[in-house]
């Protein structure tokens, strides 16, 4: 502190003592000294800060602005053309108001359906009346009880030939099989309508995008109902095709039977 | 840096003009240290201006560049989406174009078809057969009683307990009643065929206003339709399966009779030529 103050000290009496080195020194100082650019009143600074931004607003402005309108634009017509032509709303509910008709239609066909017609009057016919009729799989293992109790069984082996055994056996299997068949065919069908109905009540609460998954699954049931009808047509032909080889055999049998009974004359009437 | 660099100048030079003892050297001194210390302490250009000049055009060049074209990129692609849509997968015109030919088609056939559907197949003359085709061909299910009384008056009731075998009683009655399950079965089947008709009608009407969007209801819910129109078909058919089997189990029944029959013809024939 003191070598502070007698410097000080010295400097002041070195700038009393050399007043004209002094003022050199200061002016000189105060001319040349590298002090920070300021403006005064108006900063070149701002100027190009404010120039800047206000490009740049300009440009968002017509370049990303304009860009985005017309995107907005664009994306505008889309959405409307979607919302008037593809996808009316009004046009989609009418659709589905179609879709519950035809729900009280199917379920008008399904009680139509399940009205019973049982005609039979005696108890034989009666009790293979209901295993027919009764769209059970259940009950396919009582066909053959019930056919047999009303119609008959198989000859005995002595009272009448193979031929005819086989014929006689080969039609009641046929007849029994398609018996069978057709309560498959009814449980299978009751089985249809049901998933149709659950299917259709699906469309009711579909969205536009979810309707056609309902659809695929509802060609792939439809498909299945195709398959199931090609098989029941299919026993139906085997069936015609086993009463047609019957009439063929009759008239085999017959042609024997003539030609026996010819021989059985021609004999008798040699021994005559 | 410009500062310190100008310091130590400035420092050399207030040491000269402390030192120098002459005043020509004193000057000349002063008009060096003034040239020399004006070079050192002349401002520099801001470094920062030119920073912020430079930003400002990379920010300009950015939305003019990459953000102008990458917009208008956007705009062409989402153009073109737009005139897809409108002019090849849903345009307008076909649209209208397709329910015009919905209506056109409802009206060429519908009626057309109907009334060949309806046309009168009656040809009975009796009245019992009368009576009986017509309430066969009536398409109403809740008069079946009628139905088999009506079957009855034309074909006979089951013959008595004594005007025949117990065998022939049962296979009389089950013919009967397969020929009247069947019967009734078709009048439900024809009943079930007029709905579906009418819901045809329906799908086919709501198609001729129908959208793009709103036309997938409507297909789904007619194929649902066709599942019921092959389930009752699929019922028809099991109808007819147990039709031609009873058929076939009566005959086979015959068949076995007649060699019962021939059975017992022959004991008798062998009986009747051993007495002899």
């Amino acid at each position: 502190m003191k070598r502070l103050t007698a410097l000080v000290k010295a400097a002041g009496n070195w700038i009393c003592g050399h007043r004209f080195r002094a003022a050199i020194l200061v002016v000189v100082l105060v001319f040349t000294a590298p002090w920070p650019a300021r403006a005064i009143g108006f900063d070149p600074c701002c100027a190009l800060l404010v120039a800047g931004l206000s490009s740049i607003q300009s440009a968002l402005t017509k370049v990303i602005g304009g860009g985005l309108n017309q995107i907005l634009s664009v994306d505008r017509a889309m959405q409307q053309f979607q919302l008037t032509v593809v996808w009316p709303q009004n046009l989609i509910n009418q659709a589905k108001s179609v879709v519950s008709v035809l729900q009280a239609n199917f379920s008008q066909i399904q009680n139509l359906m399940k009205i019973p017609v049982n005609s039979a009057t005696l108890p034989v016919s009666q009790e293979l009346e209901q295993v027919l009729l009764s769209r059970d799989p259940s009950h396919i293992a009582q066909t053959s009880r019930v056919y047999t109790a009303l119609y008959g069984p198989v000859p005995q082996a002595a009272a009448a030939s193979a031929q005819v055994l086989n014929i006689v056996d080969m039609t009641d299997a046929a007849a029994q099989a398609a018996m069978k068949r057709a309560i498959e065919i009814d449980a299978l069908a009751d089985l249809e309508l049901q998933a149709a109905n659950q299917l259709n009540q699906s469309i009711q609460t579909a969205a536009p995008g979810t309707a056609p998954i309902i659809e695929a699954q509802a060609d792939a049931w439809l498909i299945r109902a195709n398959a199931y009808t090609q098989s029941a047509t299919a026993d139906l032909m085997r069936l015609r095709s086993i009463d047609l080889a019957n009439a063929s055999a009759d008239i085999k049998m017959g042609a024997n039977n003539t030609t026996s009974l010819r021989q059985a004359l021609a004999n008798l009437l040699q021994h005559q | 840096m410009q500062l310190v660099i100008y310091m130590v100048f400035f420092t050399s030079f207030a040491w000269l003009v402390i030192a120098l003892k002459s005043h020509r050297r004193l000057v000349a001194t002063t008009l060096a240290g003034i040239l020399v210390l004006t070079l050192i302490g002349v401002p520099q250009p801001a470094q920062a201006q030119i920073g912020i000049v430079k930003a400002i055009e990379a920010v300009l060049n950015v939305i003019n560049g990459p953000i102008q074209t990458a917009l208008s990129a956007i705009n062409t692609a989402r153009t073109a989406m737009n005139n897809f849509e409108q002019l090849a997968v849903w345009p307008q015109q076909l649209i209208n174009q397709t329910r015009a030919q919905v209506i056109q088609m409802i009206g060429q056939y519908r009626n057309r078809m109907s009334n060949i559907l309806e046309t009168k197949l009656n040809s009975a003359s009796l009245p019992a057969p009368q009576a009986l085709e017509a309430i066969i061909r009536d398409h109403q299910a809740g008069n079946y009683p009628a139905l088999t009384a009506m079957f009855t008056n034309n074909y006979g009731a089951i013959p008595a307990v004594t005007a025949a075998s117990a065998a022939d009683r049962a296979m009389s009655d089950v013919d009967d009643a397969l020929a009247l399950d069947n019967l009734k079965t078709l009048k439900a089947v024809d009943h079930a065929t007029d709905i579906e008709l009418h819901s045809a009608d329906a799908i086919e009407n709501a198609s001729g206003q129908a959208a793009p969007g709103s036309a997938p209801f409507l297909t789904a819910a007619a194929i649902t339709s066709a599942i019921h129109v092959q389930a009752l078909t699929q019922k028809l058919l099991a109808a007819e399966l147990r039709q031609e089997a009873a058929r076939m189990a009566h005959r086979n029944r015959l068949r076995k009779e007649n060699a019962a029959n021939t059975t017992e013809l022959r004991g008798v024939l062998v009986n009747l030529l051993q007495h002899q």
